[in-house]
């Protein structure tokens, strides 16, 4: 399945909903909870990763991953929480609409 | 910049390899596609296909790195914006915080700033206005102006006849078209209710198209308006159609009566026009192949001016050679009227700013003097207060400022000061500009207006912002020097100076000084110049002489002698008012003759090569010298046998007398006057004192008098004498003209005395300004002095009373300040006396009467800056003496 326009940048957010994580643990958890699903390049996570810290929505710091490598970590910010809940609420409805009109037989 | 040899980029810290925002995110993809590859390699796959499958399901890495390269510059790009702003929003707060805080240092600051900025703005308005705005034209650097250069030297800008005009406007290479115009406008008499004396110019119709000028109203003259004597049309100038003819817009088209002929306008000239030839009320068109049909108006007499336009691709200088080599064939065609004269060609912004360019390119510069002082005295000022505020410099640096920030604090204090004093300086330039508008509006061209406009306003603002950056500057960083530790620790020597702080505070006063010297040198060297001008002798006494233009309208007084009978009567007349002790008449008044003709002394010699000496012109009634008290050397003054009917006489001035008759055989000697060689002799009947016709000049140029009865003109100058004030008599005097013939305009009525006063303002407002940059930037010079010395006496203070203690006397305490102080005046005094050379040769052009390097307006000078700088230093020097060594060293 290709992405939607704006999915990635909500599936990121919602990922970082948890606490600091770095990029490949993002990708990690996309996967995990599309089931695989989705296709998308990791870089188009890690260019999303940067504009949302670019519009005030993450921001990130190097750190010492669980392999003692030099990683680095992104947080959401106040700002990004309320951009996710922003979009989670327009993104069911959207969905609920979809799924609604497709229903009727 | 890769292949920069390594010591470049060593001397100048240029960045290693690749910058930090491209290495951070290289690093954070190698460290995902690591992860990803073990993942996999975990999963069973060889590490050799994980690592590839990775770099597969990651996308081209290298796309995606420059991606958010890009991405994080952008952030980082907006970041520092706003940190910059957020910094410099603190540091204005910080800076008024710190300026009310001590408000008396503030107000001082502001004033000061304000005068020096203040002076700048005013004479930069007047310089912008006349050398740089542009003239009332069309692509005006295109304009050029001929003038006659009179080989005798008399005249470098004299008028053209009508000839050359013609052949000029045929023979030139170098312009797209060339335009006539007389070079002074004339009087005329626009009739109607209350008849006015107006200004008439005579204009080829193409002047406009020349010079680029669309009518505001109708159009503009056409070449055949100028045809013929049938069409009467005129060009009327925006002043005038509000003043005389009301602002009427249904004027275009309509008639006026001028000199009792009906003229049909053509037009409204724009607002703000004013003519090559001066300012005038109304354009006629003028046809020079009219005046070629008679040969003495064809080439004999000159009156006319010339502009023209380059065509593109050619220089003033090209047009100067192709212009000049006309004036030489003219020369060799036409000697007897040519060869006196060579053709010049001058940029028309040059013929109409005349002789204004000189005295404002001083004033800027003395107002740039005083500025520079400002600055000194400032940086001085902050100077101590910075030493004063060097624990809060430290607490603030302890606390984590850097020292960059806090020269940048500094900076943005100072520049505050400077915009508070350049916009109080604007406010006082705008009253100053309003003055200069009141006083000095005949001083200078015509076009000129003088006011700030948005680019004077812009010239000040970044004068005060570079003003800000000049004086703040020099503390800002002394600041940086400063050792925080130890100034956080030792508290009892906060208030010493550090050696390199006071050797750059005697600089500073050693350049106040310096500056001082010279601007004062140059105000005296004018005072010198301008005295030398007034006091000496014109030649006549103008003390209680009335002079009024009278203008007769040639309609009604068509003959000589009718002209003549009615002057006669009207000066009769006014000969009759109580308190009147002489009236006399003139075609023109003293010091402003303007014509001038060509001399042949009979019996002598002709001259060499052809070139005609030339001399002024003047007619004048029987009485005129009696009156104006010029002096009857020898022979006679005109009478009644120098009639029309009598022969013709003349009178010269002794200068003229020594210059054609070195034997001293003038009296009765015959000569001839003007172009025609064969003009009938004059008999010179007498000789009278000098008169300096121009009153900026020493000597006294040869004038030749013509009697009123042989040169009979429709408008005159009468020149009433009285033992009583002047302008009383006027009221009089316009009861016995109207009495004589109500119809007949008078105008410029005025003391003698006063003309003259107002043909030296423009030499006068110079010296005047001049002169209060002088004694400002004195007031400056000794507050920096006073400062200086009160700095150096307070930071020794202590030693003071330890000397005291151990037996010093007062005079040895006092001896020790002066001979450190002492030596930065003496620095100053000998770096004024550098400036003086220079300052001298800047206004040597303006020097009358006096040496450019002048003892005693330098003597008078160097002892007024001593003597200041004395009392400035009286009172700290008095001060250290006083030292009490029990408090001081308690």
């Amino acid at each position: 399945m290709d992405l939607l326009k704006g999915t990635l940048d909500v599936l990121v957010l919602k990922a970082l909903t948890w606490g600091p994580r770095h990029g490949y643990a993002v990708a990690r958890w996309i996967e995990d909870a599309t089931t695989g699903q989705l296709q998308v390049e990791d870089g188009a996570l890690y260019h999303a990763l940067h504009r949302l810290e670019k519009q005030g929505w993450v921001e990130s710091e190097w750190g010492v991953s669980e392999a003692n490598r030099r990683a680095r970590y992104y947080t959401l910010t106040r700002a990004g929480r309320r951009q996710l809940a922003a979009k989670t609420a327009t993104w069911t409805r959207y969905a609920e609409a979809v799924f609604a009109a497709l229903r009727t037989a | 910049m890769a292949d920069l040899p390594h010591g470049i980029r060593r001397a100048f810290r240029l960045a290693l390899g690749r910058p930090p925002i491209e290495q951070e995110v290289d690093a954070e993809i190698d460290f995902h596609l690591e992860m990803r590859a073990a993942e996999l390699v975990e999963r069973g796959m060889a590490p050799e296909a994980a690592l590839a499958e990775a770099r597969r399901r990651f996308g081209d890495t290298h796309e995606w790195g420059m991606a958010m390269s890009e991405v994080d510059r952008e952030r980082v790009a907006r970041s520092e914006r706003a940190e910059w702003l957020s910094d410099l929003r603190q540091d204005l707060h910080f800076g008024a915080r710190s300026a009310l805080r001590s408000p008396l240092f503030t107000l001082l600051a502001v004033v000061t700033l304000a005068l020096g900025i203040g002076a700048n703005a005013a004479v930069f308005g007047v310089v912008k206005s006349v050398l740089l705005d542009a003239l009332p034209y069309a692509d005006a650097d295109r304009l050029v102006r001929v003038y006659g250069r009179f080989l005798d030297g008399s005249n470098d800008r004299g008028p053209l006849s009508a000839g050359t005009v013609t052949d000029i406007a045929a023979r030139q290479r170098s312009f797209v078209g060339t335009a006539a115009f007389a070079t002074l406008p004339r009087e005329s008499i626009l009739e109607g209710d209350e008849p006015r004396v107006v200004q008439v110019e005579w204009a080829e119709p193409k002047l406009f198209r020349v010079l680029g000028v669309k009518a505001a109203l109708g159009r503009t003259l056409r070449d055949d308006d100028a045809v013929g004597d049938t069409a009467f049309t005129v060009m009327v100038t925006y002043a005038a159609w509000q003043q005389l003819l009301g602002g009427d817009p249904g004027v275009v088209g309509g008639t006026i009566d001028i000199n009792g002929i009906t003229r049909t306008v053509a037009g409204v000239l724009p607002r703000g026009f004013v003519g090559p030839g001066g300012d005038a009320d109304f354009y006629y068109p003028l046809d020079v192949r009219l005046l070629l049909r008679d040969p003495i108006s064809a080439r004999g007499s000159g009156w006319l001016g010339v502009v023209g336009r380059l065509k593109p691709g050619v220089t003033v200088d090209g047009a100067r050679r192709d212009v000049a080599a006309i004036g030489a064939d003219l020369a060799r065609e036409y000697p007897r009227d040519n060869g006196s004269i060579t053709l010049s060609t001058v940029p028309l912004r040059d013929s109409m700013v005349g002789d204004t360019r000189t005295p404002l390119l001083v004033l800027m510069a003395s107002a740039g003097l005083v500025l520079l002082i400002t600055c000194a005295n400032l940086a001085g000022a902050l100077l101590s207060r910075t030493i004063s505020r060097r624990k809060e410099f430290a607490v603030r640096m302890a606390l984590g400022a850097g020292r960059g920030r806090l020269v940048r604090q500094l900076l943005t204090e100072s520049a505050l000061l400077a915009i508070a004093g350049g916009v109080a300086g604007i406010a006082l330039a705008e009253g100053g500009l309003a003055m200069l508008r009141r006083l000095a509006s005949r001083a200078l061209p015509s076009y000129a207006e003088l006011s700030l406009d948005p680019g004077a306003l812009l010239f000040t603002f970044v004068l005060a912002l570079c003003t800000g950056i000049a004086f703040g500057l020099v503390p800002a960083l002394s600041a940086r020097r400063s050792n925080t530790q130890a100034t956080l620790r030792d508290e009892s020597r906060s208030a010493t100076e550090s050696r390199p702080s006071r050797r750059l505070r005697g600089v500073l006063v050693a350049a106040q000084i310096a500056l001082c010297v010279s601007l004062l040198a140059g105000a005296g060297l004018l005072i010198r110049s301008l005295a030398a001008l007034t006091s000496a002798s014109l030649g006549f006494n103008a003390g209680g002489v009335l002079s009024v233009n009278v203008q007769l309208p040639a309609d009604r007084y068509r003959s000589l002698e009718e002209q003549e009978n009615f002057f006669e009567q009207l000066e009769e007349r006014l000969r009759g008012l109580p308190g009147v002790t002489g009236v006399a008449d003139a075609t023109a008044l003293p010091t402003a003759v303007m014509q001038r003709n060509g001399i042949r002394v009979i019996g002598a010699p002709p001259p060499p090569d052809n070139v005609l000496p030339f001399a002024l012109y003047a007619g004048v009634s029987d009485d005129y010298f009696r009156t104006l008290g010029i002096p009857l050397r020898s022979g006679r003054t005109f009478g009644p046998q120098d009639g029309p009917d009598g022969p013709p006489t003349i009178i010269i001035s002794e200068s003229m007398a020594r210059r054609f008759w070195p034997k001293g055989d003038a009296l009765g000697a015959q000569m001839r006057m003007g172009p025609d060689p064969n003009s009938t002799p004059l008999t010179v009947v007498g000789i009278v004192g000098d008169v300096r016709n121009d009153p900026t000049r020493p000597d006294a140029e040869p004038i030749t008098y013509a009697p009123a009865r042989q040169d009979v003109r429709q408008s005159r100058f009468l020149l009433v004498r009285t033992s009583g004030d002047p302008l009383a008599l006027v009221r009089p005097f316009r009861g016995v003209l109207t009495a004589l013939d109500p119809s007949v305009p008078m105008r410029d009525a005025m003391a003698l005395s006063a003309f003259l006063s107002d043909g030296l303002t423009g030499r006068r407002r110079p010296v005047v300004l001049m002169s209060a940059f002088g004694a400002l930037a004195l007031l400056l010079a000794s507050v920096g002095v006073y400062a200086m010395f009160a700095a150096m006496a307070a930071a020794r203070e202590r030693e003071f009373g330890i000397r005291v203690a151990l037996g010093s006397t007062r005079r040895e305490i006092a001896a020790l300040v002066l001979r450190q102080g002492a030596v930065w005046m003496l620095a100053g005094l000998v770096g004024g006396a550098a400036g003086v050379v220079v300052v001298a040769r800047l206004v040597s052009g303006l020097l009358y009467g006096v040496r450019p390097l002048d003892p005693v307006a330098l003597g008078i000078t160097l002892l007024t800056v001593v003597a200041c700088a004395l009392v400035a230093l009286l009172v700290p020097v008095r001060r250290a003496t006083r030292v009490d060594p029990i408090t001081t060293l308690r």
